[in-house]
C-alpha cells in the first residue's frame, strides 16, 4: 500500500473509534470504551509508522504524495477536494500526535476511570485526534480549516465535558468563540489566496506563489497576517491567548492533550507548513515573529506568580508555544519542529504529573496548598522532576537541544533576530525558575495533610468538591469528579504512560545533536527544500556555544527557584511585598481578560440590549404598528357600512341597483 | 410527475377528512411520504448538466391573460421541491403523534401548505408564481392563529397572525401589481404573456424596472424577513404551534430569496445591479442585527426566529454578490437551513415538554439523563453555527467568496457574522442542555417516535456535510443561467478596480481561474 | 295583449317583494318577500320570451326557478336551525356580521 492509504488509514482509526463508541454508549462496560479508543489511537500510530517508512522509500525529490476521495465542492470555479497531501512535515506531525495521544489515552484509561462519562470522554478524545490529523493531514486549505474547526469544537466539548460546572460551559464558549474568530481569519485568508492564485491546493498554492506576488506586496502581507489570526487564535498567542488558561477546567488529560501536545502546535505547525507565503511576506513574517516572543515573555511571567498548578503549566505552554512560533517565523523550521516534538513529551509528562498530585490533592489545584509529595508519591514525583528538567532545558535532557537550537538559529541570522536570542534566554531564566518552583512546592518541604495521609494509609483524600471559582459544590453526577480518584501510584496504565514519556522527555533530544546527528532537519528537508531561510544553518561550534549558554541558564534559574522557595522560604513573601504592583499586575495576567472584556464583551452586549430595548420595540416593531394600524384604520371606515341589519344591505343594494339604472338611462337620453 | 408532486398533498389533505380523526394525521403523512418519494424520483431523473427547464408541464390557463399553468425544475428549484417534501413529512408526522385539536382541518392546513410552497417553486409562469406565493399564507393564517398559543402578557395568537398577515399581504400585493405592470410593459401593447422564460427576452426599460424591482423587493423582503421588515416575525413566531413553526421557518423563508434568483435578477438586471449595493447592506444588516438579537433573547424561539434573519442575511448577501459562487452558495445554504431551521424547532418542542417553558433561564441540564437528545441538538447547533465540516459551512464559503470578490468589505463585515453565529447558537445549545438542571426539569431522553423523526432529519444533515457536491453539482448551472442578463448590464460598466485586478492575475497564471471572471469578460 | 301590462304587473310584484324585504323583520316572511321578487322577474322574462318568439327567457325562467328552489332549501334550513338554537326569529336581532 503507498504511503498515502496509510494515510487515510491514520484518519479512519480515529474517527471510527469515535463514531463506535459513541454509538455503543449504552453498551460499553468498565473501560471497554477506554481501551477502544486507546486500540483505535494505536492502530492509527501504526499506520502513521506505516506511512513514514513508505514516504522514506520514495526518493527525496518525489516525496509529496497527494490523494483525492472525492469532489467535495467544485463549483463556479471554487475546487474544493476531499484531499490530502502527505509529505515529510505532516507525517512527523501525525507521528507526534498520534504517538503522544495514545499515551495520553492509556493514561486516560485509568484516570477517568471511575468517571461516569467515562464512554463520553473517550469518543470526544478519539474525535479530537482524528480533527487534528485532519488538520495535519489536509491538502488544501479549506480542509485544512475543517480540520481547525473540528478541532477547535472538540476542544470546546472537551473542556466544558464536566457540563454541570458553570466556569467549565463558561471556559468552552470562550475557547470556542475566540477559536472561531481564528477560523474565520484563515477562511478569509483562503478566499484572498482564491482571488490571488485561483485555487485552494497546498501544493499548486506554493507553486503559483513566487510568480503570483512580489516580496512583501500587500495582498500576500494581508494574507500571512489572516493565516496569523487564525494561528494566533488556537496557538494560545497574544492578544487571543485568553481562553487557554480558563481550558483548565477540563479534566487534566485533556489539558494534556489538547492544551500541550497536540492543539496548540496547530499554529506553530500552520506557519511551517505555509512557509513559501511567509517568506514572501517577510513583514508578516516579522509581526509573527514578536508576537511570538511578547507571548514568551508574558506568559513566562504570568506563570512565576499563579497559584493554580494547571495554569501555571497552561502559561508555560503558551510561552513555549512562543518559541516555535518565534522559530518557525523567522526561519527555524526544524528546530521550531523539534521543540514542538520534545515539548509535547515534557508537557504532557507534566500534565500527567499535575493530575496525580490534583487527585491525590482532592482535585484541589492551589500549590500553596501542596509540599512534600515526595515521600508519598515517589513516582510522580520523579515524573514531575523530569518534565521540569526537560522544560527548564537542563543539560542533555530534550528541551535543552530543541530550544537553544532556535535561539541559536535567530543569533546565526543575527541583525534584528540577535533580539531573539537575548529575550529567548530571558524567557529561559523565567522558565527554569517557575518549572522548578512546581517541583519544589509539591515534592520539597514537610508533607501536607493529604501527603501525609497517601504516605500512612496509601488512600487518597476524599473530599468534598468544590468549584474552587464559584465555591459552588459540585455536582458529582456528570462523572466531576468521580467517586474515587486516581494517582500514577495505584493505576499501573497511567504509569506506563509517564514512563514512556518520561524516557522520550529525557532522550528525546538524541534526534539532533549539533555535531552528531540531524535526523529531523534531514527528514523535513524535502517539505523546507524551496526556503531561503531553511538554507541558514549555524556551524557546530556556535550551536555548541548557544547550548553552553542555554544550560547555563537553566542551572541558574533551578538554582534560583532553590534560593526562593527552599532556601529562603520567607524570601517570596518579602518580593511580594517590595514589588506589589508588578506582582498584582502578573496575578491578573496583565488584565488581557479585562482588556477584552471592555473592547469587546461589553460593547457588544450594549449593542445587543439597546437593539433589544429600544430599538426593535421603537423601530421595528413601531413599522408594523403603524402598518397595522393604516389597514385597521382603513377597515374601520368601511366598518360602518357593515351595520348587521339586513334590512340596510337590502336597501343598499337596491338603491345602489337604482342608481345604475337612472345613470345607464339618463346617460342614453 | 410533477404535477403529482405538486398536488399529491393537498390530495391526501382532502382525503384526510374522510377518516377517523385518529387518522387524519397519518393520512396525510402518508400524503408527505409519498410525495417524498415522487420528489425523489424527479431528482433522480434530473439532468445535472443541462441549465434550461426540465420536466415541464405547460398548459393555457388563462388565455386572454396570456396567463398559463406552467411548471418546470431546473438547479434553482429542484432542491427546494426536494428541502420541501423532505421537512414535511417529519413535521407533519411530529404533529400527528401529538394528536393536536381538529386534526382534520389541523392537517389538511398543512397539506395544502406544501401544496402551495411547492407551488411557489415550481411554478414558471410570473403570475401563476404570486397566486402560490400567497396561497401559502392562508394555511399558515389558519394554523397559526387557530391552533397557537397565546401568552401571559395578553397577546393573542389571532393578533399576532393577524399583524403578520397584514404585513406579508401589503407585500404580496405590492407584488401583484408590479407582476401585472411587468407582463404589461414588456408586451407592450402586443400579446401579454406571463411566462417569466418569455418575460427574459423583453427586459424593460430602466425607469419601469426600478419601482417594479422594489415592490417585488418588499414582497421577498418580508418574507424573508429581512432587517427592518421582520417585525410580525417576533409575535408570530411566539404563537405559532412548532411543527407548523418548524416548516414554515425552514422553508416559506426561502421563497423569498428564491424570488429573488427566480423573478428579480433575470428580470430587472438594470435594476439589481443598481441596487446592489442597497439590498447588500440590508443584508448586512439582517446578519449583525439578526445575529445581535438572537444573543439577547431568552425565548428560545426567538433565538431561532432572529438566528434564521440572520442567515437569510447571508443568503440575500450571497445572491446580491451577482456572481455564481455567491449565488450557488446561497442556494447551498437555503437547503443547509431548511434542513437545520425544521429540527431546531422540533427540538424546541421537544425541549419545551420536558421544561413545561420556552424561556432559556428556566432550563438547564437536560444532557444529563438524554445523551441522545444532546448529540442531535448538538449536530444542528454545529451546522446552524456552519462550523466547518458541514455543508452550511461550504454555503457561507461560497456566498463569503463571492461576496469577498465582489464587495471587500462587505465580505469582512459578513465574516463578523459568522463569529456571533458560534455565540449565540452555542449559547441556545448550553444554556438548555448543560450547566446546573433547576428542579422542575424532566430530564429524559427522545422516545422513540420523536427519534424517528428527528434520527434521519440529522442523518440529512451529517450526509449532506460529507458531500455538498450533490447540490452544488446541479445549481451550477441554472445559476450562471439566472445571473447572465445582470452580469451583462454589469459588463457594460467602467470596470472596477477589483475586477481590472482579476484579468491581471488571470494573466499571471492562466489555468484554473474561477470561471466568474470568465463569465463577466464574456 | 301588448306586453307592457305584463311588465307593469311585473314591476308592481317586484316592489311589492322589495318593499317587503325592507321593512318586514321575519325571516319567513323575508323568503316569501324574496320568492315575489323571482317571480317577478320571471314574468318579465316569460313576457319578453313570448314577445320576442323565441323560448331563451323561459328557458331562463327555468334556472331562476331552480335557483329559486335552492335557495328556498336553504333559507328554510336557516331558519329551521334558528328556531332549534331558541335564537329570536327576528333578522333585526340577528347582527352578529355586524363590522
Amino acid at each position: 500500500m503507498s504511503a498515502t492509504t496509510y494515510a487515510w488509514l491514520v484518519l479512519l482509526f480515529p474517527l471510527g473509534g469515535s463514531i463506535v463508541i459513541a454509538l455503543g454508549y449504552r453498551t460499553w462496560s468498565g473501560r471497554t470504551a477506554g481501551w477502544i479508543g486507546t486500540g483505535a489511537i494505536a492502530l492509527s500510530f501504526v499506520n502513521a509508522i506505516a506511512a513514514f517508512v513508505q514516504l522514506q522509500g520514495e526518493p527525496a525529490k518525489a516525496r509529496h504524495l497527494t490523494s483525492t476521495l472525492w469532489d467535495y465542492a467544485n463549483a463556479a470555479g471554487l475546487d474544493i477536494k476531499l484531499g490530502i497531501l502527505v509529505d515529510p512535515l505532516s507525517v512527523f506531525m501525525i507521528l507526534v500526535v498520534s504517538g503522544v495521544s495514545m499515551l495520553i489515552h492509556l493514561y486516560s484509561v485509568g484516570y477517568m476511570g471511575s468517571d461516569r462519562g467515562y464512554t463520553r470522554f473517550f469518543s470526544y478524545l478519539n474525535f479530537f485526534v482524528f480533527s487534528m490529523l485532519l488538520l495535519v493531514l489536509a491538502g488544501n486549505f479549506v480542509l485544512l480549516i475543517v480540520g481547525w474547526a473540528f478541532v477547535g469544537f472538540a476542544s470546546y466539548a472537551l473542556i466544558s465535558f464536566w457540563y454541570r460546572r458553570a466556569t467549565a460551559t463558561g471556559a468552552g464558549m470562550k475557547a470556542f468563540v475566540i477559536n472561531v474568530v481564528g477560523d474565520v481569519g484563515l477562511v478569509f485568508a483562503a478566499i484572498l489566496i482564491f482571488r490571488e492564485l485561483g485555487t485552494f491546493d497546498y501544493l499548486e498554492v506554493f507553486d503559483r506563489a513566487p510568480g503570483g506576488f512580489h516580496t512583501n506586496e500587500w495582498t500576500i502581507v494581508a494574507i500571512c497576517l489572516l493565516i496569523l489570526v487564525g494561528a494566533f487564535a488556537k496557538s494560545a498567542q497574544l492578544p487571543l491567548h485568553t481562553w487557554l488558561p480558563d481550558a483548565m477546567e477540563g479534566p487534566t488529560p485533556v489539558s494534556a492533550l489538547i492544551h500541550a501536545a497536540t492543539m496548540v502546535t496547530a499554529g506553530v505547525y500552520l506557519i511551517a507548513r505555509t512557509h513559501p507565503l511567509f517568506e514572501l511576506a517577510p513583514t508578516a513574517a516579522d509581526i509573527a515573529a514578536f508576537t511570538g516572543l511578547a507571548t514568551l515573555l508574558v506568559a513566562g511571567s504570568i506563570a512565576l506568580v499563579v497559584t493554580d498548578l494547571k495554569r501555571i503549566i497552561a502559561y508555560s505552554t503558551m510561552s513555549q508555544i512562543g518559541y516555535m512560533v518565534v522559530g518557525v517565523s523567522i526561519g527555524a523550521y526544524s528546530a521550531g519542529l523539534f521543540h514542538l516534538m520534545t515539548h509535547a513529551f515534557f508537557k504532557a509528562l507534566l500534565f500527567m504529573a499535575a493530575g496525580s498530585v490534583i487527585a491525590a490533592m482532592a482535585n484541589r489545584q492551589d500549590i500553596d496548598r501542596m509540599s512534600g509529595f515526595g515521600r508519598a508519591m515517589t513516582f510522580t514525583s520523579v515524573m514531575l522532576i523530569i518534565g521540569s528538567l526537560a522544560l527548564a532545558g537542563f543539560p542533555f535532557t530534550s528541551g535543552f537541544f530543541s530550544k537553544d537550537a532556535i535561539l541559536s538559529y535567530a543569533s546565526t541570522r543575527g541583525g534584528m533576530y540577535e533580539i531573539f536570542t537575548v529575550l529567548g534566554y530571558v524567557g529561559a531564566l523565567m522558565t527554569a525558575i517557575y518549572s522548578f518552583r512546581i517541583v519544589f512546592r509539591v515534592v520539597a518541604g514537610e508533607p501536607c495533610s493529604e501527603a501525609e495521609e497517601l504516605a500512612e494509609t496509601g488512600h487518597v483524600v476524599h473530599a468534598e468538591p468544590e468549584n474552587p471559582a464559584t465555591g459552588d459544590v459540585e455536582d458529582t453526577d456528570v462523572g466531576f469528579p468521580g467517586p474515587e480518584h486516581h494517582i500514577a501510584e495505584q493505576a499501573p496504565t497511567m504509569r506506563m504512560a509517564m514512563g514512556a514519556l518520561a524516557v522520550l522527555a529525557l532522550i528525546g533530544g538524541v534526534l539532533q545533536i549539533p555535531g552528531v546527528d540531524d535526523a529531523i532537519t534531514k527528514f523535513l528537508e524535502p517539505t523546507f527544500e524551496d526556503s531561503a531561510l531553511a538554507a541558514i544553518q549555524p556551524s557546530v561550534g556556535d550551536e555548541w556555544r548557544d547550548l553552553t549558554i542555554g544550560g547555563a541558564i537553566a542551572v541558574v534559574g533551578i538554582f534560583m527557584a532553590y534560593l526562593l522557595y527552599v532556601a529562603r522560604p520567607a524570601s517570596t513573601a518579602v518580593l511580594v511585598r517590595r514589588l506589589r504592583p508588578l506582582h498584582t499586575f502578573l496575578v491578573n495576567k496583565w488584565y488581557f481578560d479585562e482588556l477584552i472584556d471592555v473592547a469587546i464583551v461589553r460593547p457588544a452586549l450594549a449593542v445587543g440590549s439597546f437593539c433589544n430595548r429600544v430599538f426593535e420595540r421603537l423601530v421595528v416593531q413601531g413599522l408594523v404598528a403603524g402598518t397595522v394600524d393604516v389597514v385597521r384604520g382603513a377597515g374601520g371606515v368601511v366598518r360602518t357600512a357593515q351595520s348587521g341589519f339586513v334590512r340596510s344591505y337590502a336597501l343598499l343594494l337596491i338603491g345602489g341597483f337604482t342608481g345604475l339604472g337612472l345613470y345607464f338611462l339618463l346617460s342614453s337620453s | 410527475m410533477i404535477n403529482s408532486v405538486l398536488w399529491t398533498p393537498l390530495l391526501f389533505g382532502i382525503l384526510g377528512l374522510f377518516v377517523p380523526r385518529r387518522w387524519a394525521g397519518w393520512v396525510v403523512v402518508g400524503g408527505a411520504a409519498v410525495t417524498l418519494g415522487l420528489a425523489i424520483g424527479l431528482l433522480a431523473g434530473f439532468d445535472s448538466g443541462a441549465s434550461g427547464l426540465q420536466d415541464t408541464v405547460d398548459v393555457d390557463w388563462i388565455s386572454g391573460l396570456g396567463v398559463s399553468y406552467s411548471l418546470g425544475l431546473d438547479g434553482l428549484n429542484v432542491f427546494l421541491m426536494m428541502l420541501t417534501a423532505l421537512l414535511w413529512l417529519p413535521a407533519v408526522a411530529f404533529a400527528a403523534m401529538r394528536q393536536p385539536d381538529r386534526p382534520h382541518l389541523y392537517f389538511l392546513m398543512l397539506a395544502l401548505g406544501e401544496t402551495a410552497t411547492l407551488g411557489a417553486f415550481l411554478a414558471q409562469d410570473l403570475l401563476l408564481f404570486v397566486l402560490f406565493f400567497d396561497l401559502m399564507l392562508v394555511p399558515f393564517y389558519f394554523l397559526f392563529g387557530a391552533w397557537g398559543q397565546d401568552r401571559p402578557d395578553g397577546t393573542t395568537a389571532v393578533a399576532a397572525t393577524m399583524k403578520m398577515i397584514v404585513y406579508t399581504l401589503i407585500g404580496s400585493l405590492l407584488m401583484l401589481v408590479a407582476a401585472i405592470a411587468t407582463a404589461i410593459l414588456a408586451a407592450d401593447g402586443g400579446q401579454l404573456s406571463f411566462s417569466i422564460v418569455d418575460l427574459q427576452q423583453n427586459v424593460l426599460s430602466e425607469g419601469s424596472q426600478r419601482w417594479i424591482f422594489w415592490f417585488f423587493a418588499a414582497a421577498f423582503l418580508v418574507k424573508m424577513p429581512a432587517f427592518l421588515l421582520h417585525g410580525w416575525m417576533p409575535d408570530a413566531y411566539r404563537a405559532a404551534p412548532l411543527p407548523a413553526l418548524a416548516v414554515f421557518s425552514a422553508v416559506l423563508s426561502k421563497v423569498g430569496a428564491y424570488g429573488f434568483l427566480r423573478v428579480v435578477l433575470p428580470l430587472f438586471p438594470d435594476a439589481t445591479i443598481e441596487f446592489q449595493e442597497i439590498v447588500l447592506v440590508i443584508a448586512l444588516a439582517s446578519i449583525l442585527y439578526g445575529s445581535v438579537m438572537a444573543f439577547t433573547q431568552t425565548n428560545v424561539r426567538l433565538i431561532a426566529g432572529y438566528s434564521s434573519v440572520a442567515q437569510l442575511g447571508f443568503i440575500t448577501a450571497g445572491i446580491f454578490a451577482l456572481r455564481p459562487d455567491g449565488a450557488d452558495g446561497a442556494l447551498l445554504q437555503m437547503v443547509n437551513h431548511g434542513l437545520v431551521v425544521a429540527p431546531v424547532f422540533l427540538i424546541i418542542a421537544v425541549l419545551a415538554e420536558r421544561a413545561g417553558t420556552e424561556d432559556l433561564r428556566e432550563m438547564g441540564g437536560i444532557a444529563l439523563r438524554a445523551p441522545v437528545l444532546a448529540a442531535m441538538f448538538l449536530i444542528v447547533t454545529l451546522a446552524t453555527l456552519a462550523m466547518p465540516g458541514s455543508a452550511n459551512f461550504i454555503g457561507e464559503f461560497y456566498i463569503l467568496n463571492g461576496l469577498f470578490q465582489a464587495k471587500i468589505v462587505f465580505a469582512f463585515v459578513a465574516g463578523a457574522g459568522m463569529v456571533l453565529a458560534a455565540y449565540y447558537a452555542l449559547r441556545l445549545y448550553q444554556r438548555t442542555m448543560h450547566n446546573r438542571k433547576p428542579e422542575p426539569i424532566d430530564s429524559r431522553d427522545l422516545g422513540w417516535r420523536d427519534a424517528a423523526v428527528l434520527v434521519p432529519l440529522v442523518g440529512c444533515i451529517v450526509a449532506l456535510a460529507f458531500y455538498p457536491q450533490l447540490v452544488l453539482k446541479r445549481t451550477d448551472a441554472a445559476v450562471g443561467n439566472q445571473l447572465r442578463q445582470a452580469q451583462r448590464v454589469d459588463s457594460n460598466r467602467p470596470l472596477t478596480w477589483q475586477r481590472g485586478r482579476e484579468s491581471e492575475a488571470a494573466s499571471i497564471s492562466d489555468s484554473a481561474r474561477p470561471s466568474g471572471s470568465g463569465a463577466a469578460a464574456s | 295583449m301588448a306586453v307592457e301590462w305584463y311588465l307593469v304587473l311585473s314591476a308592481l310584484l317586484f316592489a311589492v317583494g322589495a318593499g317587503g324585504v325592507l321593512i318586514r323583520r321575519s325571516p319567513l316572511v323575508i323568503l316569501l318577500c324574496l320568492e315575489l321578487m323571482l317571480n317577478a322577474g320571471n314574468l318579465a322574462l316569460v313576457a319578453f320570451s313570448r314577445m320576442l318568439g323565441n323560448a331563451d327567457g323561459q328557458v331562463f325562467a327555468l334556472v331562476v326557478m331552480v335557483v329559486a328552489a335552492c335557495e328556498v332549501v336553504v333559507g328554510l334550513g336557516l331558519i329551521v336551525a334558528i328556531y332549534r338554537r331558541r335564537l329570536p326569529l327576528n333578522v333585526d336581532e340577528l347582527r352578529g356580521l355586524r363590522g
